[in-house]
């Protein structure tokens, strides 16, 4: 309800004010630094490990919140809303329902597995394939909720219940991506992202996936050449007999080979990303993605090398701990004692506190270093690339109701689909 | 109302969102001193009022050159001001960062509730109630199998070296005096299932029964052991498991377990190694009921093989006495209640005045036993 409206007096000298004109397009600009960024990734990680897990939630949600309002399209950050008590609730919820399923289907399935065929492959295989449907249920789920926890400009996204849709429909997706030996791959991409992004809304706009699959067959023959090629060229060796040892040369075509479908996967998915946002509209609102593939490979493999050697920190000590603990034992074993182990005559509980906090500061190091070297430096260039087209379409938007369902993510979380944010 | 401010009002230039269009409004905030909050501006049109008490600070902000704000009561309206103004907001609103209460605490309790309780339903109820029942249905080719991955497993988890799998020991007049032992109490037994009893060449004084009969000894135990009838003892006492078929029902259970702590705890660093330990302790907890009952088995097939039920006591207190809890192993195996004692105390109440036994192995048998992975 806006307020009963009156005339006040000017202010007597104007002060500065925003400047703040809307132009037909935004370019989107991320703020946000390294720093800041390192500090809440390892407080909130840090009282994840001292809670058992249970801070995962808010360490989470305060990321999310962090990740979000650095992005701003036209100047004006994202937001995000949802919190850590919802997902908690959501995670008991599908534990409930979760725990039955996982705990009596594996118990029989592997029952079933070793009286029948003698082995438990395929208990896991079923047991897999029993979950598979959940995945996709989960992964629906998960989305939905963070579109309904996101807002811009005030407007909240919102996405329209139809996970068992979804799950049914990547199931049949999977199934054709898998006869045609992988060549329908994109169709795949594409109709999935169609059926997610078509039930998706910005305020009272609905968000329309356009374009064709066919459209990200050309970045996908980066992937399909090289997979097509290593098969040959295996081919070739058996038929001709020439061995791995036998004709080395040859062999070494697969580093060529592994490179090319190294890059071609990276930038398959920067070309998807970048052909299906710049088909989406929402009204006359619109997207232009710029993502590059360079760019991106580097941000993977530089900051993937940066956090493995960050590791090394906590690594090392915990590596020498645990050596030093084994040579004590040998040594005890033969009835020796040298200086080496007197180093070591430290009361075993301190040993064994000092070996957990190395334990857990490898988890942690690795989790906090790859939000700064990897999932940060992505999630700006992806940001910074991306321009709002059709901005004067934004006045036809009005708000949406909230999404009151209060599963959160819980399935995703359960079934750790969690990945980085 | 009256109108006359005691001080200068303060004019800071603003972006409001009013959550309702996607519009963005330059507004003004007026901040008077005597007044109970800031007033929006737009123009000459006063847009909102929102009292100092009820403003709220966005958090996790990642942009240092902004403050956002919110307003109890609005969920989806925000203030955006310039970081250079934030300290006359912060001087004026006390409450920016208290938090919003805990709603829905009886639903988020019931919740939690419900998940312990059907997970330890699950767990300590469904899970070993059914591994129970089907274990005894497992046919004993399937029981085989499970057997044979559990043992590569373990041999492969105890090989220092880290990689190829803990060497088993075979010497052919070892293996002659283990199946002597073997024989003597196998004629006595009506075992469901063939056994397999095999020598693992490691320190640890231990031995375990293992799906489809296998039974696993020690070297360490054999080294311990000062006659062939204390090994004869731990043998029988496995050989309890392996009748009552607990080897199947533990591995059954666990793999039904396993899973749903997993879920519970999720991917937190080192989830894999709580779950470890709280599968061992579950796995314990399981044996605690069917250590009494192998117990009384093994005393019963000793006594029918003209062996001393009492050889488990000397060989327990000896290990007892020697302390090295360390790499005992078989202690907290066999130290899980009914307590050491009273299992010493039984063995002994379990063997007959005046037994008349019989010896297992001539001494040159014996030796060979004790240096068969030699
Ligand atoms: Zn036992």
């Amino acid at each position: 309800m806006p307020p009963p409206l009156r005339v006040v007096q000017p202010p007597p000298v104007p002060p500065q004010r925003p400047v703040h004109v809307e132009p037909t397009e935004f370019q989107t600009e991320f703020v946000g630094s390294r720093g800041r960024l390192f500090g809440l990734a390892l407080w909130t990680g840090l009282l994840t490990i001292l809670t058992l897990g249970f801070y995962r939630f808010w360490m989470k949600t305060r990321l999310r919140r962090w990740y979000w309002s650095g992005i701003r399209p036209g100047g004006l950050p994202l937001e995000y809303t949802g919190t850590g008590i919802e997902k908690m609730m959501g995670f008991l919820v599908a534990v409930v329902v979760m725990a039955f399923y996982i705990g009596i289907v594996n118990l029989v399935l592997m029952f079933v597995s070793f009286s029948l065929l003698a082995n438990n492959f395929a208990a896991y295989a079923v047991s897999l394939a029993g979950v598979v449907p959940i995945w996709f249920y989960a992964r629906y789920r998960a989305r939905r909720y963070i579109l309904s926890r996101t807002r811009w400009r005030g407007i909240r996204f919102g996405m329209e219940p139809g996970a068992w849709g979804y799950a049914g429909r990547a199931l049949m997706h999977w199934v054709i991506t898998i006869l045609s030996l992988g060549l329908l791959w994109p169709r795949m991409t594409f109709w999935l992202e169609k059926y997610r992004t078509d039930r998706t809304s910005f305020g009272s706009v609905r968000l329309v996936q356009g374009g064709r699959w066919q459209m990200l067959y050309r970045p996908f023959l980066d992937v399909a050449v090289p997979v097509l090629g290593t098969v040959i060229l295996f081919a070739y060796m058996r038929f001709t007999g020439d061995g791995i040892d036998g004709n080395l040369p040859l062999f070494w075509l697969l580093v060529p080979l592994g490179l090319w479908f190294s890059i071609g996967i990276v930038n398959y998915s920067v070309k998807a990303t970048k052909r299906l946002a710049d088909t989406k509209t929402a009204g006359d609102i619109g997207l232009i993605a710029q993502p590059r593939t360079g760019t991106v490979f580097r941000i993977y493999s530089v900051g993937y090398l940066l956090t493995s050697i960050a590791m090394l920190v906590p690594l090392v000590p915990l590596t020498i701990l645990f050596g030093l603990m084994q040579i004590q034992r040998m040594q005890a074993g033969l009835g020796e004692a040298s200086d080496l182990a007197h180093l070591f005559d430290l009361p075993r509980w301190l040993l064994i506190i000092v070996g957990l906090v190395l334990y857990f500061g490898v988890f942690l190091s690795w989790s906090v270093l790859r939000h700064v070297f990897v999932t940060m430096p992505l999630w700006r260039h992806y940001a910074q690339t991306i321009t709002v087209t059709g901005v004067p379409g934004l006045t036809n938007v009005h708000q949406r109701a909230r999404d009151t369902s209060t599963e959160a993510e819980g399935f995703a979380e359960a079934l750790d689909l969690g990945a980085a944010i | 109302m009256t109108e006359v401010p005691t001080t200068e009002p303060l004019f800071i230039p603003a972006l409001w969102l009013d959550g309702e269009t996607a519009a963005v409004h330059e507004v003004l905030l007026i901040l008077e001193d005597d007044a109970n909050g800031i007033l929006i501006l737009e123009g000459k049109t006063e847009r909102d009022a929102w009292p100092y008490a009820d403003l709220r600070i966005v958090p996790d902000v990642a942009g240092p050159d902004q403050m956002i704000l919110s307003v109890q009561g609005e969920e989806t309206a925000r203030l955006i001001v310039s970081a250079h103004d934030a300290g006359l907001i912060r001087a004026r609103a006390a409450n920016l960062r208290r938090r919003p209460p805990l709603r829905q605490k009886g639903k988020l309790a019931a919740w939690a509730l419900a998940a312990v309780g059907s997970v330890a339903l699950i767990i300590f109820g469904l899970v070993p109630l059914m591994a129970n029942q089907l274990a005894a249905f497992l046919p004993p080719a399937g029981e085989k199998a499970l057997g044979d991955a559990t043992l590569t497993q373990i041999r492969q988890a105890l090989d220092e070296t880290g990689y190829g799998e803990l060497p088993l020991c075979e010497t052919t007049d070892g293996l002659a005096a283990l199946r002597t032992i073997e024989a003597r109490l196998t004629a006595n037994a009506d075992l469901p299932i063939e056994i397999t009893v095999q020598v693992l060449d490691h320190e640890m004084v231990n031995a375990f029964a293992l799906p489809g009969g296998y039974i696993v000894v020690f070297r360490g135990l054999l080294e311990k052991a000062e006659s062939p009838e204390e090994v004869a003892a731990v043998l029988a006492h496995e050989m309890g498991h392996v009748s009552a078929r607990d080897p199947s029902r533990i591995a059954l259970r666990s793999a039904g377990s396993i899973g749903v702590l997993g879920l519970l705890f999720g991917d937190f660093a080192g989830g894999a190694m709580v779950l470890f330990i709280t599968n061992r302790i579950i796995q314990a907890d399981y044996t605690r009921e069917a250590e009494a009952n192998a117990d009384l088995y093994a005393h019963d097939l000793l006594r029918r093989s003209d062996l001393p039920p009492s050889a488990i006591a000397t060989f327990f207190e000896r290990l007892r006495a020697e302390g090295n809890e360390d790499d005992t192993s078989i202690l907290r195996h066999f130290m899980s209640h009914p307590a050491l004692g009273d299992r010493i105390a039984a063995a002994r109440a379990a063997t007959p005045e005046g037994q008349v036994t019989v010896p297992l192995l001539e001494p040159a048998e014996w030796k060979a036993l004790k240096y068969i992975c030699d």
